[in-house]
């Protein structure tokens, strides 16, 4: 069959409409970003969580790690083992970090014992044993004090001085004579760099400061500490890492690290564990893991906001195609007139079409790659992902050009055919997007039943209810609307008619082109609204998340001990200093006690530091703490979760009769499920320690909490524990609450770009005879400005009531949604409402902006016409 | 006397190397209360030459009494365009009111003397286009357009009235309509000039002047 000059030169045909190239090129590009961001988007999160949650770990943490110990004594073997490590690593092509570590002994009952015996110059034993060390590079780690300039054991400075041993001299290591290579400055005695950061555990003991860990021989090279392992009939654990960057690491490449790390598990010699074994370090693979749960978690709300996003875009690719048969009505009508179907014109159409698109689709894969590689979570991306994303931007192109096509085909004929004058068809006058409501109703009624926040391995994750229900509900109402005040424009009609010119040509546009009126409102108050509802819902749950913190906390952190300070001895420039009693209870008269959690307060300055939202209680916490301070013969005391009366307090054995004489919904402090009471410090009396009361004094700081510890220690206290926010909640497992809301307000970003596109178009496709009306209009006496602020008065006004409409439905979303939001049932607060006013204004202001800009655009387009030539094309 | 004149008006364009002179010095004047037809091939420069008068183009030789500027008011100088330049967000009828509403007139109907609202009412009865007058252009037949168009141009009953074709699209009888409207005009005091084809117009004109490569000639073409 040969094609005849219309179909056959088509795809020139359709070069000589740039308009129509443009709109169909960057439309199909906007598809393609929408549908392929998706993939990409969760890569992105997925190597973000898991970068997120090595990166306050040591670097080691995500270097695959493979190692083999044998108990004390290790023999012959030690040689082997020592080596087996790196030999497994280089199996499969991996250069690899050794550590050796001798850390017991068998000792001289045959008991092994922790730790090598070492004996010092004199030839006694000395009390504290020694723990064999060789890492290459350690000694360029550590401050060298003396080095003898010798091979054997480098010892640090306190040891050497219990030994009596200086460099050049020889120690007795389990036992065997070892010369001293060298001293070096005890390594809790320095600030040790990130060199030591996983080897902290041989130099320092965290969790008792009683019993010292064995002192820490650095052996001088990896030999010395084989012989000594052997002959000090010692253990021995040989270890290999392979350096990684953990910043820049993607799951699908921890993955194929964590297999290598498996594959080199299996290269090493079996060991049973009772007597040593082998092992890999379990930190990243563990990592890995928690990224793919919040990856799967993310993927329950991305998916349907990417499709959502994506039919949205086809809807604008559509309209390009209905665009391309305005601008080749001429031709296509001629055509259609000849008995062209609407097949063969639809056949035309994507011939014509079909090289913008392809070039709009590989634009919008691209972008797509660099918009989530340069905005989201994390730049790495893992190939598979890149490639999923490039099918998806192929699937943008068919599905585009196909549906542009169809559209321009059913146009073009449908164009031709339909009669003047005659009433829009039927389904134009479905309210389909009741659909839309009806599905939202539904997921409301499946998330009745359901968690909205749900916690998996630890990890939050948003129902996907959450989500579709807010995009349903959102695009149903806003098109309802829409339909709803567009179908009152023709009263505005006659409004508009007693109006001067401007708002009168400005009024019949909107009227005269309703459905495309409809569409612009629509296409302005979705983006509006979906992003008003994603940023406050994802400000909402920031706040929220901060004040369980804060809540938990009591100020922005604290340090704390359980030393018997005098808490009045504890000041500072800032901070507050709180007595906390854990074992505590309250009774009221004739009723039942109730564990609760007693904080002795300072009223001076316990409302400056502490942690308080408004909406804790009905009252400022100053009032509240200011109600302590009352002249009662009962001591006055205010609770969170218990009525005003009187009371029995106990601390520990410690009876006081308290008055509740205020409460709060929430008070801070507050670290378990127990009531919290508040009362003066100063109205208490003394509490022995052998009231069993469970004290403990805290210094609360909004400051640095560093200051906070020096002050407990300057009050004598001897053990501080600082707190601050990481240590109440790990970030890591809010992530996928975080991100599913960042993507939600990228769509809603991208959906504002969609209508932007779109009232280009709209602008675009009435160019024709809007440039046409308005040289005809000056010519009747319109002034340009008053031609200008007709097109303000026309996108302004829509872009105004699109703001509006899009304000009116996010804020009814918010109101549906935001108490269900709770990141964390077991803490107070309940869900807190923070709206980003910033966000929120910008929003506005970008939406009047665009549409100020597009009415310049349009006059501009106006001005630039040549009335002649104009009314002649006309013709 | 109003009216207009033109003394030797020379228009060129330049397409790619090419220089067409459209109009190869035009003298041509028409007054008051005078209806002229301008008869001429298409492509001779009839509507070249309504374009200059209205200001549209710029002459490159030659003089306009009064000059034609674009900011002349619809009453002192109405236009009907061979692509109508109907607003095609506006009714017909609202379209034919355009004008006087961009002169603060009252687009309510009122009995005051000037009133161009009875007339605007009138001429779409006239016209037949009394029962579309709440359609928009493109619900309404191109020779409808172009009535409307007319309607337009005679509401403000202006002092010069230019026409492109106004009867191009019309069957006889509301071509004679229109005609009828126009000397009607000329009558009233205005200046009409008409390019047309149509040899009945030519016929209802005081005057024909010819025109073929951009030159004008008195009477009709033979």
């Amino acid at each position: 069959m040969r094609l005849l000059p219309p179909w056959s030169r088509a795809p020139l045909l359709g070069l000589r409409q740039p308009a129509a190239v443009l709109a169909v090129l960057v439309t199909t590009a906007i598809l393609a970003c929408a549908v392929a961001s998706a993939p990409l988007f969760l890569s992105s999160a997925r190597s973000a969580a898991l970068q997120q949650q090595l990166a306050p770990q040591c670097a080691e943490a995500s270097w695959p790690e493979v190692g083999v110990g044998v108990a004390a004594p290790v023999g012959d073997r030690a040689a082997g083992l020592a080596a087996a490590p790196q030999e497994a690593w280089a199996a499969e092509g991996r250069a690899s970090v050794p550590a050796l570590l001798v850390g017991s002994a068998l000792g001289a009952g045959g008991n092994r014992q922790q730790g090598v015996p070492v004996a010092g110059a004199d030839g006694a034993a000395l009390s504290q044993p020694a723990t064999l060390f060789w890492r290459p590079g350690a000694l360029e780690h550590v401050d060298v004090l003396d080095d003898g300039g010798g091979d054997g054991v480098w010892v640090p400075a306190s040891y050497a001085q219990a030994a009596g041993v200086v460099a050049g001299g020889t120690l007795a290591v389990g036992g065997v004579p070892t010369p001293v290579a060298g001293i070096y400055t005890d390594l809790f005695d320095t600030v040790p760099d990130e060199y030591w950061c996983d080897y902290e555990d041989l130099f320092t003991n965290a969790t008792s400061a009683d019993t010292p860990p064995p002192a820490l021989l650095l052996a001088g090279d990896e030999q010395t500490l084989v012989d000594l392992a052997v002959a000090a009939r010692g253990s021995l654990q040989s270890s290999a890492q392979v350096e990684v960057d953990g910043g820049t690491l993607t799951s699908s490449r921890a993955a194929a690290l964590g297999a290598a790390t498996d594959r080199a598990l299996a290269r090493l010699p079996d060991v049973p564990p009772d007597d040593g074994g082998k092992g890999a370090d379990p930190r990243l693979a563990d990592a890995a893991g928690r990224a793919e749960v919040l990856e799967s978690g993310l993927r329950g709300p991305v998916v349907p906001v990417a499709v959502a996003g994506g039919l949205l875009a086809l809807v604008l690719v559509a309209a390009a195609g209905s665009f391309w048969a305005d601008r080749r009505a001429t031709e296509v009508r001629l055509l259609a007139a000849r008995g062209v179907g609407p097949v063969p014109l639809a056949a035309k159409a994507a011939l014509e079409l079909g090289l913008p698109a392809l070039a709009g689709a590989a634009i919008g894969w691209a972008a797509s790659r660099l918009l989530v590689g340069g905005l989201g979570p994390a730049p790495e991306l893992d190939p598979a992902a890149t490639t999923a994303a490039l099918w998806a931007g192929v699937a943008a192109f068919v599905v585009g050009l196909g549906a542009a096509a169809a559209v321009a085909g059913l146009r073009a004929r449908g164009t031709a055919e339909r009669p003047l004058g005659a009433a829009p068809r039927w389904p134009s006058r479905v309210p389909w997007e009741l659909a839309l409501l009806v599905a939202a109703g539904w997921c409301w009624v499946l998330l009745e039943g359901r968690d909205a926040v749900v916690s998996q391995a630890g990890v939050a994750q948003v129902n996907g209810l959450l989500v579709a229900f807010p995009l349903l509900a959102v695009a149903g109402a806003a098109v309802l609307l829409a339909r709803v005040l567009t179908a009152a424009l023709p009263r505005l009609r006659r409004w508009a008619g007693r109006r001067r010119p401007p708002v009168f040509l400005a009024v019949n546009r909107l009227v005269a082109a309703r459905a495309a009126t409809a569409t612009l409102l629509v296409a302005i108050a979705l983006p509006v609204a979906v992003l008003g509802y994603t940023a406050t819902l994802t400000a909402s749950s920031r706040a929220t998340l901060d004040a369980k913190v804060g809540v938990q906390l009591g100020a922005g952190a604290y340090a704390s001990t359980a030393t018997r300070v005098d808490p009045a001895a504890v000041t500072g420039s800032d901070g507050t200093t709180v007595l906390r009693f854990g074992n505590s209870s309250l009774t009221s008269a004739g009723g039942a006690g109730t564990d609760v959690q007693t904080l002795a307060v300072d009223p001076a300055t316990f409302a400056g530091s502490a942690f308080w939202v408004g909406s804790f209680a009905d009252r400022p916490l100053q009032d509240l703490v200011t109600d302590l301070t009352r002249e009662t013969a009962t001591v006055p005391v205010v609770a969170a979760g218990l009525p005003t009366g009187p009371y029995e307090l106990r601390l520990g054995n410690v009876p006081v009769d308290v008055d509740v004489v205020a409460t709060a919904d929430v008070l801070p402090g507050r670290r378990t499920a127990d009531p919290v009471v508040l009362v003066d410090r100063s109205r208490l009396p003394q509490v022995p320690p052998s009231a069993g009361s469970d004290q403990a004094v805290e210094r609360w700081t909004d400051g640095d909490v560093a200051t906070a510890a020096t002050a407990l220690r300057d009050a004598g206290a001897v053990r501080v524990l600082d707190t601050v926010p990481a240590d109440v909640q790990r970030t890591a497992n809010f992530l996928g609450i975080t991100w599913t809301f960042g993507y939600l307000s990228a769509l809603a970003v991208f959906a504002g770009v969609i209508g932007a596109a779109g009232l280009l178009l709209y602008l675009e496709a009435r160019s024709r005879s809007r440039v046409s009306g308005y040289v005809m209009a000056r010519r009747l006496g319109l002034s340009r400005a008053a031609h200008l602020r007709s097109l303000l008065v026309e996108l302004v006004g829509v872009a105004a009531a699109g703001v509006l409409v899009g304000g009116v439905l996010a804020v009814g979303a918010v109101a549906a949604v935001y108490r269900r939001l709770d990141v964390d049932l077991l803490r107070p607060p309940t869900p807190l409402l923070d709206v980003p006013v910033p966000a929120v204004a910008l929003t506005v202001v970008a939406a009047l902006a665009v549409a100020a800009g597009a009415a310049l655009y349009a006059q501009r387009s106006a001005d630039r016409a040549d009335p002649s030539s104009v009314l002649r094309e006309d013709a | 006397m109003t009216g207009f004149a033109a003394h030797g008006v020379v228009k060129r364009f330049t397409r790619g190397t090419e220089t067409v002179t459209a109009l190869a010095g035009v003298d041509l004047a028409v007054a008051g209360g005078e209806f002229v037809a301008l008869v001429g091939p298409s492509g001779s420069g009839k509507s070249t030459l309504l374009a200059v008068l209205c200001g549209w183009e710029t002459p490159d030789e030659g003089t306009l009494e009064p000059a034609a500027a674009v900011d002349r008011g619809w009453s002192d100088l109405a236009l009907v365009p061979q692509a109508l330049g109907l607003v095609a967000d506006l009714s017909l009828l609202d379209n034919v009111l355009l004008p006087a509403r961009l002169r603060r007139h009252r687009t309510t109907r009122t009995d005051a003397p000037g009133d161009p609202v009875p007339l605007a009412h009138r001429l779409m009865a006239d016209f037949g286009l009394e029962h579309l007058a709440d359609r928009y252009p493109h619900q309404a037949s191109l020779g409808e357009q172009q009535r409307a168009a007319v309607a337009r141009a005679l509401v403000l009953r202006p002092a010069l009235l230019l026409a492109d074709e106004p009867t191009a699209h019309q069957d006889r009888d509301h071509a004679d309509a229109l005609l009828d409207a126009l000397r009607d005009a000329a009558l009233d005091g205005s200046a009409v000039l008409l390019a047309t084809h149509d040899e009945v117009a030519w016929s209802r004109a005081d005057r024909v002047v010819s025109m073929r490569d951009g030159r004008l000639a008195a009477g009709a073409p033979s």
